[in-house]
């Protein structure tokens, strides 16, 4: 009997539990998603070539699960929250029909129970396709092809953990709106939708005072975050504080004072208050102020959250490719550090004795010896080796650039560290002297780098256990573009993993919070807008002022939340610049886009069905 | 004396065949500019769906209804709103206030509605509120103000566009008669003196008393009528209480 009334409850509120299951679907996905990457293409080539950076996004993605799941937990109870308060009447005529607060409460058990097994089922099955995506862009983003390692895959460990932290979600949801009921009074659920919020009228100076504070105090924590910069004002907790709580603080006057300013200002202009359904639809925004000022704030700053680490991430990872082009201009240099103690290595030798063959499997390669730095001789002191002309330009040449000659007795001392003379880098400050100046110094190390002919991978798989070999009798120091890249790849995948889990987790909060505002508003609405038809109010007019109200719920947190984004986005270029060049405006485009993606599918979905309503009422 | 609604032949049928039910079976009324009609009846015999038909939600299956010399069977979408903002006034049951809205707004809105200049709203807002007792509670939500107040209210709403003809459904029938009588009474004087046209559905005799006319419906036919012709309201009530206890049994829910 009871599960039949839940099931028809389910079926019944489909239209208000629609965005709710949407969401929930969504939520479980998007966990399922990032907890499965373990088997993701990406992530099993990372882990075969023991790529550190593979077991930090595990451990990362782990703790950051534990957020995200405390994130959506909130979201879920709340949209909850909003469903039971909507069906207030609703358990009011249960009760009064004669069932025990008790039963009531089972009855909500059960519906509850319904919703989570539906939305986990269909998140798991999106989870997988979604999973299978990022897979292909995780792929797409490496140099070489790897679409090889692209195959749809179920994580049974990702599943059990998203089911487990769903399930903890489901019964807290179970738990709180039993006490919900049991708590209630009779009275104040059959009168559940009559009350409105009481709105005190302040003076309209009240209102400006207001909005000028909280205009100073958004300006005193852009002040604070641009004085210092992100590096210093994330990390320096007495810069931190105040600056997030000044931003906080001045949002939320923002929007507090919004309300009895709009209507005054509005209230003055006779011609566009009187227009229209234009006094209704301000009227019907300013009705529910009291507790969309407070959610508008958590809205923005969820948008704030959501844009400002997709951009970063992305933005971070475009610096990136920069950077493995930069640092690896052979395909492997290795370093023998013991060069000045235990002599140099005859690469070529030691290759052919163990069976590689040098000529066919490398397209160049390339010995170059570094020497102590000795004034005397070399005439500059500001460098800590030298090395012959001769052999820099070889390496010139091998990089297709151009020689360079000195005028007898000149040491040319280079700018970098060594960065375009090995794979890796040298970490040395270096000159170039002739080469009769260069022989007479004393050996410091011997660089020997190479080009490989074949397939880089099988060559290098050859190479490595050969050169790991000589670790034994001398000291050495290896770096191939291959292993950097991986490097590269794997911190780029973090930051890009991480950004987009916690970007997406909060924009689909925001986004959801607002649109499950929205639609219970519209149902609400009904009534209202079946009383403004009767008044002779044209079907255009009645859809236009519903869509309206939905535009102000949508837009004006994100307005808000756009200016801190672009304030926050110009400190955060200047922390990532630190790292190498930032292209800030193909990542700002691309963020703007997945955003709007996301966000304006809530906005039109929400807007559709609340036009939907004010028609069927 | 002008004729402000004339409805002739009024069929309203529910449903198809076996099934179907004659909620009108040939009404005919009329009503001249200036009168204060009230309809009668025991539950089911095709009041509400009579004042529905009229206030254009409802159509009916055939015969024609005619108000201020338009016939409204032949208007469609646009022109029905349009028709049914500018020209006619509702008063329900439960108020059916706005409720984000406050007296003064949902006043305001229905000008707003029928393009009223803004800089007269105010005005004529005001002056509404005045005549039906409400200036001190303008500023208030629906919610803040008692079940008379907002019925009253109500009226104010619907008078406002000075609209052809004003209907009523059982607007007393959640009030307590002190109420009833304050809100009866401010009708009267509208109908006298601003000349207002009133159709009103009731079912208590005491409400249909302050009426100038009482016609009586019975099982979708109209079957009797009564004229006020200067009579006082007590003598009036008691002609209207005889007809009632007259259909006995028929009647009995009324009371």
């Amino acid at each position: 009997m009871f599960s039949k009334l839940a099931l028809r409850n389910v079926g019944r509120s489909f239209r208000d539990y629609g965005v709710y299951l949407l969401t929930l679907t969504f939520g479980v996905c998007l966990f399922y998603a990032f907890n499965s990457l373990e088997g993701q293409g990406a992530m099993v080539y990372l882990a075969q070539n023991q790529t550190p950076a593979a077991e930090a996004i595990q451990v990362l993605i782990d703790v950051f699960s534990v957020f995200v799941a405390v994130v959506l937990a909130c979201l879920i109870v709340y949209a909850n929250g909003f469903l039971l308060r909507r069906r207030k009447r609703e358990l009011g005529t249960y009760l009064l029909l004669g069932l025990s607060q008790g039963q009531v409460s089972r009855l909500l058990v059960l519906e509850t129970g319904t919703i989570g097994l539906i939305s986990l089922a269909a998140g798991l099955a999106l989870g997988v396709a979604a999973s299978w995506g990022l897979s292909a862009l995780t792929l797409s983003m490496f140099q070489m092809d790897l679409s090889g390692m692209l195959a749809l895959h179920f994580s049974l460990k990702a599943a059990g953990k998203t089911v487990v932290c769903f399930g903890l979600i489901f019964l807290l949801v179970m738990v709180l709106s039993g006490l919900q009921v049991s708590r209630a009074r009779l009275l104040d659920l059959m009168q559940g939708n009559r009350k409105n919020e009481v709105l005190r009228q302040r003076p309209l100076s009240w209102s400006v005072a207001q909005f000028a504070v909280g205009v100073l105090c958004l300006l005193a924590a852009y002040a604070l975050l641009l004085t210092f910069g992100m590096a210093m004002a994330v990390a320096i907790l007495p810069i931190c504080i105040p600056m997030l709580a000044l931003g906080t603080l001045g949002t939320l006057l923002i929007f507090r004072s919004l309300s009895g300013f709009v209507l005054r200002l509005v209230q003055g202009q006779p011609r566009l208050y009187y227009r229209n359904l234009n006094l209704f639809t301000l009227r019907q925004w300013i009705s529910k102020v009291h507790t969309t000022y407070l959610s508008n704030t958590i809205i923005c700053i969820l948008l704030l959250l959501a844009m400002g680490i997709t951009a970063s991430s992305l933005g971070l990872n475009q610096t990136m490719e920069a950077a493995t082009r930069q640092q690896a201009p052979y395909d492997i240099s290795v370093q023998n550090q013991s060069a000045d103690s235990k002599g140099e290595i005859d690469f070529m030798a030691l290759l052919e004795e163990a069976g590689f063959d040098p000529e066919e499997k490398l397209s160049g390669q390339w010995s170059v010896t570094y020497y102590y730095n000795d004034p005397a001789l070399s005439g500059t002191n500001e460098v800590s080796a030298v090395m012959a002309l001769s052999d820099y330009n070889a390496l010139m040449a091998s990089q297709g650039r151009e020689p360079i000659t000195l005028e007898p007795g000149e040491a040319r001392v280079l700018e970098t560290w060594g960065e375009d003379l090995a794979t890796g880098g040298l970490g040395l400050t270096v000159a170039v002297t002739e080469d009769e100046t260069a022989r007479q110094l004393e050996v410091r190390r011997q660089v020997w780098s190479a080009n490989y002919a074949g397939d880089p991978e099988e060559t290098e798989e050859a190479l490595l256990p050969l050169l790991r070999a000589l670790d034994l009798d001398y000291t050495i120091i290896m770096n191939s573009k291959l292993l950097i890249y991986q490097d590269l790849m794997g911190s780029k995948l973090l930051a890009l993993f991480l950004g987009l889990y916690l970007g997406f987790t909060f924009l689909l909060a925001a986004a959801a919070v607002l649109a499950l505002q929205q639609l219970s508003q519209a149902a609400d609405n009904t009534g209202r807008y079946a009383m403004l038809r009767r008044l002779g109010a044209e079907e255009k007019l009645v859809a236009r002022s519903a869509t309206q109200q939905v535009a102000l719920a949508f837009l004006l947190p994100l307005a808000l939340a756009l200016i801190h984004t672009v304030v926050g986005m110009k400190a955060a270029n200047d922390l990532i610049a630190v790292a190498g060049r930032v292209d800030s405006v193909g990542s700002s485009l691309m963020t703007a886009l997945v955003l709007l993606a996301v966000y304006g599918g809530y906005f039109l979905a929400t807007a559709l069905a609340c036009r939907r309503m004010s028609r069927n009422g | 004396m002008e004729e402000m609604l004339k409805v002739t032949d009024l069929v309203r049928v529910y449903g198809r065949g076996s099934a179907s039910t004659r909620a009108l079976d040939g009404v005919s009324l009329s009503l001249e500019a200036g009168e204060f009609v009230g309809v009668m009846g025991p539950s089911g015999s095709g009041k509400t769906t009579l004042l529905n038909c009229v206030s254009t939600i409802d159509r009916p299956t055939s015969g024609s209804i005619v108000i201020d010399g338009r016939e409204l069977t032949a208007l469609r979408g646009k022109e029905l709103s349009r028709f049914r903002r500018e020209r006619l006034g509702f008063i329900f049951q439960d108020c059916n206030l706005l409720d984000t809205l406050t007296a003064f707004e949902n006043i305001a809105l229905a000008l707003a509605i029928v393009k009223a200049p803004a800089g007269e709203i105010p005005g004529r807002v005001e002056e509404m509120a005045r005549l039906l007792g409400i200036e001190d509670c303008l500023n208030k939500y629906p919610y803040q103000m008692s079940g008379g107040q907002q019925q009253r209210c109500a009226a104010a709403r619907a008078m406002v566009t000075h609209p052809a003809l004003v209907l009523a459904d059982e607007p007393t029938g959640a009030l307590d008669s002190k109420s009833a009588r304050l809100l009866l009474e401010r009708l009267e004087v509208l109908n006298r003196e601003r000349g207002a046209t009133i159709l009103m559905v009731t079912h208590d005799a005491f409400t249909a008393s302050c009426c100038g006319r009482v016609v009586f419906l019975r099982d979708g036919k109209l079957f009797l009528e009564l004229r006020r012709e200067g009579r006082d309201r007590k003598a009036f009530f008691q002609q209207i209480i005889r007809v009632v206890s007259q259909l006995g049994g028929e009647m009995d829910d009324v009371l």
